[in-house]
C-alpha cells in the first residue's frame, strides 16, 4: 500500500504568525520603546510630567551655556578622532603585511589581535595605571634612567592611548580580510604593466582597500565615542558624553539632561552609522574576488624581518595591559621596579573569599540574557534572511541599533522606560538581563543571518516538496544546519557580557553587582591587585569560550569580528 | 497511487521589479497525461522553471488554474500536494545520511518503521545507491547525489514527478547516460513527469511531448518530431534543431502555394506554408517578402547536379558528420549544409552546386 499523506486542514501553519507577533510584541517593549521614551525625555524639562505643554529645549540648551557640556561634546569628538586616526595608522601597515609578506604564524597574529577586543576595554585602561601612572613601572624606570618625568597619564593621552589600543585590532582585521580576498590578477596586471610594489601600493591596493578600511575607521569612531569604562578610569578632569551621562544620573538623577545626552551622543553614532551604511554600499562593488589562489607575497629576508618586527612589537603592545594585570595579580611587592619583588596568591585568595558573587552574578545575568538573545535573533534572522516582508529594514534598524549605541545610552533608556509607568523593572535583576540583551542580540542576528543566508533555499522548498510541515522543516533541516552559527554568535554574546560595564554602571544594584562594577570599584579604591585578579579571571573565561566560538563556527577567531 | 493528470489553464505570473511588473509566465495553458514525460522547454527566464514552481505550490500564481485529475490544486499547500521534485542543485539536506535524505519524505506520511526500512532499501536499490546509503551528500559524486534526489522524490510513490533542469550541473557525458536512465526509469514507473530544461536537444531525446517558451509564452505544444519537422514560427524552427533561414519572395501574395523566387532568380514550391504569429511578421519588411527554412541535413550538395551554384568556405567533420558552410547568391548569411557522406569533387575553397528539395522545406510567410 501507497504511503499517504495524513489527511490536514490544508495549509494553517500558524507557527510562522504566533512567532512572528511575539518577536514583534518584545521589540516594540524592549527596544523601540525604552530609545523613543529616552529621546521624548531628553524634551521635557527635569522633574516636570511629560506632556505638550513640558516640551522644551532647555536640556539641549545647555550644549551651548554649560562649559562641562560643550567641553564633553568636544572631547567626545577629539578623543574619538584621535583614536581613529590612531588606530589606522597603526593598523595599516600590519594589515598589510599580515597580508602580502610571507610571515610565520599568520593565523596567530590574527588570533592574538581580537585579545584586545574580547576584554573589557576598562581592564586595559587600569593597566595602563600599573604602567603609566605616577607611580607606574615604566614612569619610575625612565624617571631613574634618564631623570626625566612623563606626562601625566591621566587626561586625554591616556583616554586615546588606551582606546586606539583597544580598538585598532577592527582595523587589523577588516582591512588584511579585504587585502586577502581581493583578486590576486589585479596587483599582478599592475606589476606586469610596469609597477614599482610602492606605486601598486599607492595606485592600486589602498583605492581598492579604501572603503573597507573607511569602514573600519567609522567602526572604531563608533566604538570609541561610546565607551565609557577608559574615560572613566584614565579620563581625570577629562569629560566626555559617556561620562557626562553617568555623572548627571549618579550625582542628580536628572534623567531628562541624561537623556538629552544621550540624544546628542546618539546622533553622533547616527552619523557615523550613516557614512558607515554609505561606505558598505560602496564596498561590496570593490570586493570582488574569490578568484582561486592568493596574492603573491614578499619573502625577501628584508620585508619579513620588517613584517615580523613591526607586527610582533604591535602585537606586544596591545597585549601588553593582558599580561601586566596577570603579573599584577600574582605580584606580592611591586615598588614601581620592572618586575614585581614577590609573587603571591593571595589575591586571588581574596577574591574567592570576597569577590565570587559578582562572579556568580555575571555569569547569571549573562547566561539569561544569551539564552534570549538566541531565541530571538534566531528568529527574527531567519525573517529577515527569507522573509519577503517589505519592513525587513525596519527589523534590521531595531536589531542593529542598540548594538552599536553607547551602552549608556542604552542604559539611560532603560532607566527612562523603566523607572516607572506600567513595568518597574530598576533594581532587578531582569532590567541588566534585558538591558544586556538589547545590547547583544545583534551578533546573534547577524551570524545566523550570515549562515542562513549561505543555505540554498531550495532546501526547505525541497523539504516542503517532500510533505514536511513548516515546524519539521525548521527542526529536522533549518535547525541542524544553522545551530553552529547560532552557538559561536552565543558564546560571543556571552563572553563579551562577562565584562560589560557601560550599561551595568547605570542599571546595577547592590544584590546585583556584576565583575565589572566590583574591579571598577576596587580601581577606583585604588586595590589594583585584587582588581587584576578578577580581572585576568574575566579575560580567561572570555578568550576560552571565544576560541571555542571559533571553534565551533569552523572559522579562525579572527574571522568573528570581521 | 495511480499516476496522476495535470492540467494548467490560464497560467500567469506577474511579479514586480522595482518599479516595473515583470510578467514571468504569460497566460499559459496545457494538460499533460497520466503517465507522460511532459518537457518545458526554452532559454534561461523564459518562464518555464516559474511554471513548474507554480505547479509544485513553490510560487503563487498571479491568475489561472491547476487542476489534478479534476481536483484544484491551487488551494493545497506545496506539502500535501503529494508530488515529488528533483532540483538542478539537487537540495539534498547535507547533515543527513542518504539513507535519512531518502527516508526524508516518509516521515511526514506516518509510515511504520518496517516499512521505512524496506521502501528506501528498494528505493536505493532501484537507483542503484545501497553501498552509501550511511555516507553523507558531501561524499558522493555530482551524478550519485543527482540519483540521491530522485530517491528521495520517489519513495513516498508521488503522484507526479517534477524535475527542474535536473542534468545541468553534470559534465557532457554523464548527462546523456543520465537521461536515458530517468526516461527508463519513468518507463518502468509510468509516473507523470514534468520535465524542464534549456537544452532542445535532450527535451528531444526524453519527451513524450515538449512545450516550447519563450517570454513567458508556450509557443509551440507537440512530439518532438512535430516540433523539429513543423515549427509554427522562425523561433521554434531555430531552437529545435539547426535551421537555415533563406529570405526570398511569394510569387503570388494571395496564395503562398504558388511558390517563392529567391534573389537569384531560383524558383521553389515549398511544400509547407506557415503563417507567422504577429510579432516575428513584423520582421519581414514587404507584404511579399518571405523565409524559406530547410534544415542542413535536408540540403543536396554535388559537385554538378543543383540549380544553385556556391562556394564551399568550410568542411569540418562532426563525428560521423560532414558539415559544409557554403555562400550561394541566394543568401546574404551563409548556408550549413549536413551529410552522413562526402560528396566527390566537392573540397573546401572550390565550387559546388546546391539544391533545396522542395518537399523538406518551410515556407512562412505574413
Amino acid at each position: 500500500m501507497p504511503a499517504t499523506l495524513a489527511v490536514r486542514t490544508p495549509d494553517h501553519d500558524w507557527g510562522p504568525w504566533v512567532l512572528g507577533a511575539a518577536v514583534a510584541v518584545i521589540a516594540i517593549v524592549f527596544l523601540i520603546y525604552p530609545l523613543t521614551n529616552a529621546m521624548l525625555l531628553a524634551f521635557v524639562k527635569n522633574g516636570e510630567e511629560p506632556g505638550w505643554g513640558s516640551l522644551t529645549f532647555a536640556n539641549f540648551a545647555r550644549f551651548f551655556t554649560a562649559l562641562s557640556y560643550q567641553r564633553a561634546l568636544w572631547n567626545s569628538i577629539y578623543s574619538g578622532l584621535m583614536a581613529t586616526v590612531l588606530a589606522t595608522v597603526i593598523a595599516l601597515p600590519m594589515a598589510y603585511a599580515v597580508a602580502r609578506i610571507e610571515l610565520p604564524f599568520r593565523g596567530l597574529l590574527c588570533a592574538m589581535s581580537v585579545v584586545p577586543l574580547i576584554s573589557p576595554p576598562f581592564i586595559g585602561a587600569y593597566a595602563w595605571i600599573i604602567l603609566l601612572g605616577r607611580n607606574g613601572t615604566i614612569t619610575q624606570f625612565v624617571h631613574q634612567w634618564t631623570g626625566l618625568t612623563l606626562p601625566v597619564i591621566y587626561g586625554p593621552p591616556g583616554v586615546i592611548l588606551a582606546l586606539t589600543l583597544s580598538y585598532f585590532p577592527y582595523v587589523f582585521l577588516i582591512v588584511q580580510g579585504a587585502l586577502a580576498a581581493a583578486d590576486p590578477h589585479i596587483e599582478e596586471a599592475a606589476r606586469m604593466a610596469g609597477a614599482s610594489r610602492a606605486r601598486i601600493i599607492r595606485t592600486i591596493t589602498l583605492p581598492l582597500a579604501w572603503p573597507a578600511i573607511a569602514a573600519s575607521m567609522l567602526i572604531v569612531f563608533i566604538k570609541a565615542i561610546g565607551d565609557f569604562g577608559v574615560p572613566s578610569i584614565l579620563g581625570g578632569e577629562f569629560q566626555v558624553l559617556p561620562t557626562l551621562i553617568y555623572y548627571q544620573i549618579h550625582g542628580f538623577f536628572n534623567l531628562n539632561a541624561a537623556s538629552a545626552i544621550a540624544a546628542v551622543n546618539v546622533l553622533l553614532t547616527l552619523l557615523a552609522m550613516m557614512l558607515l551604511g554609505w561606505v558598505n554600499r560602496k564596498r561590496t562593488h570593490a570586493t570582488v574576488g574569490g578568484t582561486a589562489g592568493a596574492s603573491s607575497r614578499f619573502t625577501s629576508p628584508g620585508a619579513r624581518a620588517a613584517g615580523n618586527f613591526y607586527c610582533w612589537l604591535l602585537i606586544f603592545i596591545a597585549v601588553l595591559p593582558q599580561l601586566v594585570i596577570a603579573l599584577a595579580s600574582f605580584a606580592g611587592r611591586w615598588p614601581g621596579t620592572m618586575l614585581p619583588e614577590t609573587y603571591t596568591l593571595e589575591h586571588y585568595r581574596r577574591v574567592g573569599a570576597t569577590l565570587l558573587q559578582p562572579i556568580v552574578n555575571s555569569l547569571i545575568l549573562a547566561g539569561i540574557a544569551t539564552a534570549m538573545c538566541i531565541a530571538f535573533g534566531t528568529v527574527t534572522a531567519y525573517a529577515s534572511a527569507r522573509g519577503r516582508m517589505r519592513a525587513r529594514w525596519a527589523l534590521d534598524v531595531t536589531i542593529m541599533l542598540p548594538f552599536v549605541l553607547p551602552g549608556l545610552v542604552v542604559g539611560v533608556a532603560y532607566l527612562t522606560a523603566f523607572n516607572s509607568g506600567p513595568l518597574v523593572l530598576t533594581g532587578t535583576a531582569l532590567i541588566l538581563v534585558l538591558a544586556y540583551f538589547t545590547r547583544r542580540v545583534a551578533f546573534v542576528f547577524r551570524t545566523v543571518a550570515a549562515a542562513i543566508s549561505q543555505i540554498d533555499p531550495r532546501l526547505e522548498d525541497a523539504s516542503k516538496i517532500c510533505g514536511a510541515s513548516w515546524g519539521m522543516t525548521m527542526r529536522r533541516v533549518l535547525v541542524p544546519l544553522v545551530a553552529p552559527a547560532v552557538l559561536s554568535g552565543a558564546i560571543l554574546v556571552f563572553s563579551t557580557l562577562i565584562g560589560e560595564i557601560s550599561a551595568t554602571v547605570l542599571l546595577y544594584s547592590a544584590q546585583w553587582k556584576t565583575i565589572s562594577i566590583a574591579i571598577y570599584e576596587l580601581v577606583l579604591g585604588d586595590q589594583l591587585a585584587e582588581a587584576s585578579a578578577i580581572g585576568t579571571i574575566t579575560t580567561l573565561m572570555t578568550l576560552v569560550l571565544v576560541l571555542l566560538a571559533g571553534r565551533l563556527a569552523g572559522k579562525n577567531m579572527a574571522d568573528l569580528f570581521r | 497511487m495511480p499516476p496522476a493528470g495535470l492540467s494548467v489553464r490560464n497560467l500567469t505570473k506577474r511579479f514586480a521589479l522595482g518599479a516595473t511588473v515583470v510578467t514571468a509566465v504569460d497566460d499559459v495553458s496545457f494538460t499533460v497525461n497520466s503517465g507522460e514525460f511532459f518537457t518545458m522547454v526554452g532559454a534561461s527566464g523564459c518562464g518555464k522553471t516559474t511554471t513548474l514552481r507554480m505547479i509544485a505550490g513553490l510560487e503563487k500564481p498571479t491568475s489561472g488554474a491547476i487542476t489534478v485529475d479534476g481536483r484544484d490544486f491551487m488551494a493545497v499547500p506545496p506539502q500535501h500536494r503529494n508530488i515529488g521534485m528533483v532540483f538542478q542543485s539537487y537540495a539534498l539536506f547535507p547533515h543527513l545520511t542518504i539513507f535519512e535524505n531518502v527516508a526524508y519524505g516518509l516521515r511526514p506520511r506516518a509510515t511504520p518503521r518496517a516499512e521505512v526500512d524496506r521502501r528506501v532499501a528498494a528505493t536505493l536499490a532501484l537507483l542503484q545507491l545501497e553501498p552509501y546509503a550511511q555516507r553523507h551528500p558531501a561524499d558522493l559524486s555530482g551524478g550519485q547525489q543527482q540519483r540521491v534526489s530522485i530517491a528521495r522524490a520517489l519513495v513516498y510513490e508521488p503522484t507526479m514527478l517534477l524535475l527542474d533542469e535536473p542534468l545541468a550541473n553534470l559534465d557532457a557525458k554523464l548527462r546523456v547516460m543520465m537521461r536515458d536512465e530517468l526516461r527508463a526509469l519513468q518507463r518502468r514507473l509510468g509516473i507523470t513527469t514534468l520535465y524542464v530544461t534549456h537544452d532542445q536537444e535532450e527535451a528531444t531525446a526524453v519527451s513524450d511531448r515538449i512545450a516550447v517558451f519563450n517570454h513567458g509564452r508556450l509557443i509551440q505544444l507537440g512530439t518532438p518530431a512535430t516540433i523539429y519537422a513543423q515549427p509554427q514560427s522562425l523561433f521554434v524552427a531555430d531552437f529545435i534543431g539547426r535551421a537555415n533561414f533563406l529570405p526570398a519572395r511569394l510569387d503570388d501574395r494571395v496564395s503562398p502555394a504558388a511558390g517563392v523566387t529567391f534573389g537569384n532568380g531560383v524558383r521553389l514550391r515549398p511544400a509547407l506554408h506557415v503563417a507567422l504569429p504577429d510579432d516575428e511578421a513584423g520582421t519581414l519588411a514587404g507584404a511579399d517578402d518571405c523565409v524559406v527554412m530547410i534544415r542542413p541535413e535536408h540540403l543536396a550538395l554535388d559537385a554538378s547536379a543543383g540549380d544553385i551554384p556556391c562556394r564551399v568556405q568550410r568542411v569540418q567533420l562532426l563525428g560521423g558528420l560532414f558539415r559544409y558552410t557554403v555562400q550561394a547568391d541566394i543568401s546574404a548569411k551563409t548556408i550549413v549544409v549536413e551529410t552522413t557522406r562526402a560528396p566527390a569533387g566537392v573540397a573546401e575553397g572550390g565550387a559546388a552546386r546546391l539544391s533545396i528539395p522542395a518537399a523538406d522545406a518551410i515556407l512562412y510567410h505574413r
